[in-house]
């Protein structure tokens, strides 16, 4: 028997996030859990990865702790040098940049995510931050992942403002919007999710141990594609815990359950 | 500084290219010692009304200290532009700023801004136009280069473009296929400033580290004011060739060492973290609770200096110190702890 605790839903998902970076891509990342994911993909399965960064930082040198921002030291440690965030953005459109990462407090049945507004700005329920990088990033980035703690509420049929777009209006919408790339899978705390081809619309990918198709419906606002065989995502090896909880996090900052 | 703007609606102004040009024109750009204190500075370049445009990375090489100037001084009417804008909130909350062009308000994984939030919703400022990072930033370099727009394959198909009045979806006019793009007009901020590593008293900066939008900023507004942790012989800068802002697109500079603390200054120190966390997760959630925040750390101060003994002094900056060359791997960082209290509020 195993001494290493099993994963929390937070470990699950950056363990998740990371398995979907592929060795020798070259990875945009942001803040928090996806930061977590890439930087676990690179001390396990992904050694041969670049990080790049919005704020300009690009391929920075391992340090030793964990950025508190997209523009921390860490971003640009030792790095051969920065860019300007226009031209940084302006490699997703180039075709250098492979993979990226997108959270929202709201994402819908095509992908599509909102970090602007809950209800709208002329009636306001919440206001939220705003695009930031998040549009460019969905925008032109080859295949973008969207991270997000599931509930029907943060996963309604269509969301209050279109901030960064997935699939638009499903189909062939998002090409015809003069649009590159798009959404791979969206990564929660109950599994993974890829996006039909044809309809664009919100798939069953994978589950997490314990997960089934019913609390995966009944954590989403609209109905979720449920194809004849879904997957069980086998939880991580004890080593790979391990590299996440002493190298990649040791603090807990990202992957510590609040209150424990 | 004696000359207006010819074009007086600062809505239009912002993507007036002949209005900026011909300021630009206007001024004096002769070779010469700009050097000034922080509020002279401000006084005579940062006027009621302008469009202000906020610099670095909300938190990493921003003119924090010549905000705090500027909201001392009691600035009024400014309307906030930037990717990112995060100090336009404290702006928003002392009267100062009434507007903005929106990319980003926020402390990015520490949590929403919920005085941002309240300060649209209450009226007390409002929301002209809506950014991504990246669009605004294509304005600023458009405006760099010295083109009206831009073609850009940001903001298509969201409903950003609907709450942009600035922007317009046509089809490439330059392609004979089905080719949407989004065309966006170079920006023209009236005023900005920058906070540099090193400057010389003419102007030429140095700047270490992720530039952002900032040099493109130095070139598209009307009036740019340099805040240098270091004034620097002109040979020291001559010797390296490293400027990228040019002394003629400057009109003041000042020596101000921690200019950008309590954010991150790369080379100098590192972040105050914890008055981050304050800020957005205590600070920010009554309006009450804001004022009292800005009232202690803004209007009871007098400088940076006054800023930094309140923070714990010598220690606290020492350890910003060093924590930002163990980031940067300049010092030997295995004994070096980012550990920290991070700050929690206890809610009922």
């Amino acid at each position: 028997m195993s001494n290493v605790a099993p994963a929390n839903p937070l470990e699950m998902l950056a363990y998740n996030l990371s398995l979907l970076i592929e060795d020798g891509q070259i990875v945009y990342v942001g803040t928090g859990l996806p930061m977590v994911g890439a930087m676990l993909a690179h001390q396990t399965h992904a050694k041969n990865i670049t990080m790049v960064f919005e704020s300009g930082g690009q391929d920075p040198s391992e340090g030793c702790d964990m950025p508190w921002s997209v523009g921390d030291p860490f971003t640009f440690r030792k790095a051969p040098m920065s860019m300007e965030m226009a031209i940084s953005f302006g490699q997703c459109a180039l075709g250098y940049v492979d993979i990226a990462f997108q959270g929202g407090a709201q994402i819908d049945m095509y992908g599509n995510v909102n970090t602007s507004v809950i209800g709208s700005y002329e009636n306001l329920k919440s206001i939220l931050p705003g695009s930031g990088g998040g549009n460019d990033i969905g925008s032109l980035t080859e295949k973008s992942v969207l991270v997000g703690l599931q509930t029907p509420d943060r996963f309604p049929e269509r969301v209050d403002f279109l901030t960064t777009p997935g699939f638009l209006d499903g189909g062939d919408s998002r090409q015809k919007a003069g649009l590159y790339g798009g959404p791979i899978a969206v990564v929660t705390q109950v599994g993974v999710y890829d996006f039909e081809p044809v309809s664009k619309r919100m798939r069953i990918k994978a589950l997490n141990p314990g997960m089934t198709v019913e609390i995966a419906q009944a954590c989403t606002g609209f109905e979720l594609l449920v194809p004849d065989k879904i997957e069980t995502v086998e939880p991580p090896p004890d080593e790979v815990l391990e590299i996440l909880r002493t190298v990649v996090d040791p603090r807990g900052v990202f992957t510590k359950m609040p209150g424990t | 500084m004696d000359h207006k703007y010819s074009n007086e609606d600062h809505l239009k102004r912002l993507i007036d290219y002949r209005d900026a040009r011909e300021f630009h024109l206007k001024k004096d750009r002769r070779k010469r010692d700009k050097r000034m204190s922080l509020s002279e500075a401000i006084a005579e370049f940062v006027w009621d009304g302008d469009i202000f445009a906020e610099t670095g990375f909300s938190y990493v090489r921003s003119p924090i200290q010549a905000y705090f100037e500027l909201v001392r001084q009691q600035k009024k009417n400014l309307t906030g532009i930037g990717s990112p804008m995060s100090n336009t909130s404290y702006m928003m909350s002392r009267g100062c700023m009434t507007g903005l062009h929106l990319s980003y308000v926020g402390v990015e994984m520490r949590g929403n801004d919920k005085n941002f939030a309240r300060m649209i919703k209450e009226k007390y400022a409002q929301i002209y136009s809506i950014w991504s990072h990246g669009s605004m930033a294509q304005g600023f370099k458009a405006a760099q280069l010295g083109s009206p727009c831009i073609a850009s394959k940001q903001l298509l198909g969201t409903d950003m473009v609907t709450k942009n009045p600035y922007v317009k979806v046509i089809n490439n006019p330059v392609s004979d296929e089905e080719d949407p793009v989004c065309m966006i007009p170079a920006l023209f901020p009236d005023v900005c400033i920058i906070h540099v590593q090193q400057a010389d008293r003419y102007g030429n900066a140095v700047i270490y580290g992720p530039a952002i939008n900032d040099v493109a900023l130095a070139a598209a507004c009307r009036k740019v004011i340099i805040t240098a942790e270091r004034i620097v012989p002109e040979m020291t800068i001559r010797d390296k060739g490293n400027a990228s802002i040019p002394f003629w697109y400057v009109d003041a500079v000042v020596e101000l060492p921690y200019g950008a603390y309590p954010g991150c200054c790369p080379g100098h120190y590192y972040w105050n973290r914890e008055w981050w966390e304050f800020l957005v997760r205590i600070g920010t959630y009554t309006h009450e609770n804001m004022l009292d925040y800005t009232d202690n750390w803004i209007m009871n101060t007098k400088d940076q200096y006054d800023f930094i003994e309140k923070a714990g002094g010598i220690r606290v900056i020492d350890h910003a110190r060093r924590l930002v060359e163990a980031a940067e791997g300049v010092a030997d960082d295995t004994a070096i702890s980012f550990h920290y209290q991070e700050v929690i509020p206890k809610r009922d």
